[in-house]
Formats: structure tokens, C-alpha cells, sequence
């Protein structure tokens, strides 16, 4: 199953730090968004593999916006 | 007693009206952003209105209770759950030793919400107040945002917890939240004719300004004013840019800087002097609208305010908080 790990809080992307065909697990950061001066991680649900990567820097994001599709193991 | 899971985003002590008279010494007054938000959480737990309680911006804060309590939340719709399941917004609930509070993120409106809890939290006032100033690192939980494992302890509550339990808070009561706040100002110190031209300051008082997403408890930045904005060419002595000024007190909480082409709402944790030009003045009453306006999303509109205006704002912002509000 795909499952996609979206921004937590509005701002801009400031950076994905996983690759496709890169391995993530549950609470892994893969993503980093700039709030209130502030660099705020965005972490994996769940153990999968990365399809695609959605933001690049300096993208705006609404809470809800893709930041990563992943491939959940064991589907 | 609550024993920190998860810290959130951000998750401060904050109490009302933060730590007065220390201005000159250049110490922010902090604060609750949402001075109404927490003054609801407080009376629904049968608190004063300025008792200290949890600020959380942004949400995903977790913690376990280590004793039993009566807690309200209050602020934007972070969706709360006691053991994973919903409990109610502006309305006071029981809570048991070893239950935990999960947050989750923003509501549809607003960006902060308040954890209140009978009794209020248990922390020596730092400079007569428990709010945490963050960017100065005192007052408050050790002077910073909360982190796993941290243990806030609660101060007793004032009545029997089951009388604090079921108090809600009447639909009427429950303040209008938007995606556009429009915040009621008195123009100056520095206004035209002499700092900006009468076309500028129509300017500010009709644009609807989007919330930059840099905006934190020591400013909102908003977007930048067009050219025409300033009624002079450079700043004289204060500096090469017209913003420019020399260094003035600021009027803490609520002054607009012009830093540069970019209007700062000075609020919380704010500086209280520099040299740039203030062009107008948010009201008391008004100043937790600033709290709920979620950086990169909302917008911030200004109105014309009077002195008279204001001080009846403030009069009726203090009476909010009485058991008439309650259903």
C-alpha cells in the first residue's frame, strides 16, 4: 500500500532528506519544514520504501500537503 | 502532576499578563499569545483567569497525568484525546492518574491551543510572573519549550474536582476564530505627516497582509509595504533606510515596526527598544487574535481604533471571564 507523509504545520520546505529507493522505518525523519524561524522534522508512520519525493526547498506547504510517497512493507 | 510524552511543536507554561514592569530592563513581558484562550481554559477549571497553564502552538503534544485532575482545552481544534479517544473543546473533564492527552495538529482556524488544569501549574513565579520567555530562556518550565520527560507539577485546585467537572462554556461565549484577523489599532508613535505619507497609512489600515511563515512568539512579520510607504527618503541620523530611527522604546506588547519595507507586529516575546520606526499600535483587547493567526496561512487586517475604543475593549475583555459565560 502507498501511503504518502505530509506536512505537519504550514511553511516551507526546507529540505527531504530521503531518496527514492531509500528504506525509511516507523519514526524516521524524511523531511524538514521552516515555521517560526524554527527547522521542524516530519517523521514516518510507518517501515516502507520511498516511491517518490513530492517538495523541494523553499516549496509552501499547508498542513496535509505530500512531502514523500512511500511503499508500506508488508502489503 | 504530568509527565511530558511527546513536547510538540511547541508546548510553553504561559499565564496572563505575563511579567510587567521589567520593559526598561529589556525584558519582553511574555505571556499567553491567546490571552483569551487561556483565560477561558482557567475559569472552566475554576482558576483564576491569569493562572499559568500549557501553551501548545502547532500541536502533537502528548503527556501521561500522574494524578488525578480536571483539565480544559481551549484555542484552535488540535482534536485532544484522553486514551486515544475525543474529548471535548471548551468544556471542562475529568481526568484519572496514568490517562494521556494527545494532541494532534492545527485546527481549520487558529494555531495555538490551552491546556488548562485545576489548580494551574505548580512553578515558582520567575520576576512575578510563570510565563516562559523562550527567547530570553527563563521563566516558566526551566525557561524553555517542554520535552519528554519533563514533569510539570499541578498547585491545588480551588474546590472539589467533581464540582469542576461538565463546565462548558456557552456557544455564545466561544470567540470567533478566522483565517483573516482583523485587529483594531491606534496609529503612531510614528505616522505622517513627518514617517509615512497619508496614502501609506491608508495603505496599512485597508490591505489585508498575509502572515509570513517566519512569524514567532517575538514577532509576525507581514508582507512587505509597497514604495510611497515613507514620507521621507532615508532615516537622517537614524540610519540609510527611512524605517530608520534612533533607538525609542517600543510600545510592548502590540507595536507595528517598520523594519525595512517590512511591518513586525511586536508582541510577546518582542524587543523593547531598537531604531526603527513604529507606525501603529494593536490594541490590548486584541492582541490573542495575534496568537491565533497561523503563520504562512492567515492574514491580518488593521482598523482604526480610538483611545476610548480601546479602553472599553480592555474593560470588556476583563469581564469575559465570569461565571456568566458558562452555560
Amino acid at each position: 500500500m502507498e501511503k504518502s507523509v505530509n506536512a505537519i504545520i504550514p511553511g516551507l520546505c526546507a529540505r527531504v532528506v530521503v531518496n527514492e529507493g531509500d528504506k525509511v522505518s516507523a519514526g524516521q525523519e524524511v523531511a524538514v519544514i521552516n515555521c517560526m524561524k524554527t527547522e521542524i522534522s516530519v517523521t514516518s508512520e510507518w517501515n516502507g520504501t520511498v516511491k517518490s519525493v513530492l517538495s523541494k526547498e523553499w516549496d509552501e506547504l499547508e498542513v496535509g500537503t505530500p512531502m514523500v510517497m512511500l511503499v508500506v512493507d508488508g502489503d | 502532576m504530568l509527565k511530558v510524552i511527546n513536547g510538540g511543536i511547541e508546548t510553553l507554561v504561559e499565564d496572563w499578563p505575563g511579567r510587567l514592569g521589567y520593559l526598561g530592563k529589556g525584558m519582553a513581558p511574555s505571556g499567553a499569545f491567546d490571552n483569551v484562550g487561556l483565560g477561558f481554559a482557567n475559569l472552566l477549571v475554576g482558576n483564576p483567569a491569569g493562572e499559568a497553564g500549557l501553551e501548545v502552538t502547532g500541536g502533537f503534544f502528548q503527556g501521561e497525568f500522574l494524578t488525578d485532575s480536571v483539565i480544559a482545552v481551549t484555542g484552535t481544534d488540535m482534536k485532544p484525546s484522553i486514551n486515544g479517544s475525543p474529548i471535548p473543546m471548551w468544556e471542562s473533564v475529568a481526568v484519572k492518574k496514568g490517562d494521556v492527552i494527545a494532541f494532534s495538529h492545527i485546527g481549520e482556524f487558529g494555531f495555538r491551543c490551552y491546556l488548562g488544569i485545576a489548580g494551574g501549574i505548580d512553578l515558582p513565579p520567575y520576576l512575578g510572573s510563570k510565563s516562559t520567555c523562550i527567547f530570553g530562556s527563563y521563566g516558566g518550565f526551566d525557561g524553555r519549550k517542554l520535552q519528554p520527560g519533563d514533569e510539570v507539577k499541578f498547585a491545588a485546585p480551588r474546590g472539589k474536582l467533581k464540582d469542576l467537572v461538565g463546565r462548558k462554556l456557552k456557544k455564545e461565549a466561544i470567540p470567533e476564530y478566522s483565517r483573516e484577523w482583523v485587529l483594531r489599532a491606534i496609529p503612531g508613535t510614528n505616522t505622517s505627516p513627518d514617517y509615512a505619507t497619508e496614502e501609506g497609512m491608508d495603505y496599512l489600515f485597508s490591505h489585508t497582509f498575509r502572515i509570513q511563515h517566519t512569524s514567532n512568539r517575538s514577532a509576525y512579520r507581514l508582507e512587505e509595504l509597497p514604495e510611497g510607504f515613507f514620507a521621507r527618503l532615508d532615516g537622517g541620523v537614524g540610519g540609510s533606510h527611512p524605517s530608520n530611527i534612533l533607538d525609542h522604546a517600543y510600545a510592548m506588547r502590540g507595536a507595528l515596526n517598520i523594519c525595512g519595507n517590512t511591518p513586525v507586529l511586536l508582541i510577546a516575546d518582542g524587543p523593547t527598544l531598537g531604531g526603527y520606526m513604529c507606525a501603529l499600535s494593536v490594541i490590548n483587547a486584541d492582541l490573542w487574535k495575534v496568537g491565533q493567526g497561523t503563520p504562512g496561512r492567515d492574514f491580518i487586517r488593521f482598523r482604526v481604533c480610538s483611545q476610548d475604543e480601546a479602553v472599553q475593549a480592555r474593560l470588556d475583555r476583563k469581564n469575559l471571564f465570569t461565571e456568566d459565560a458558562l452555560v
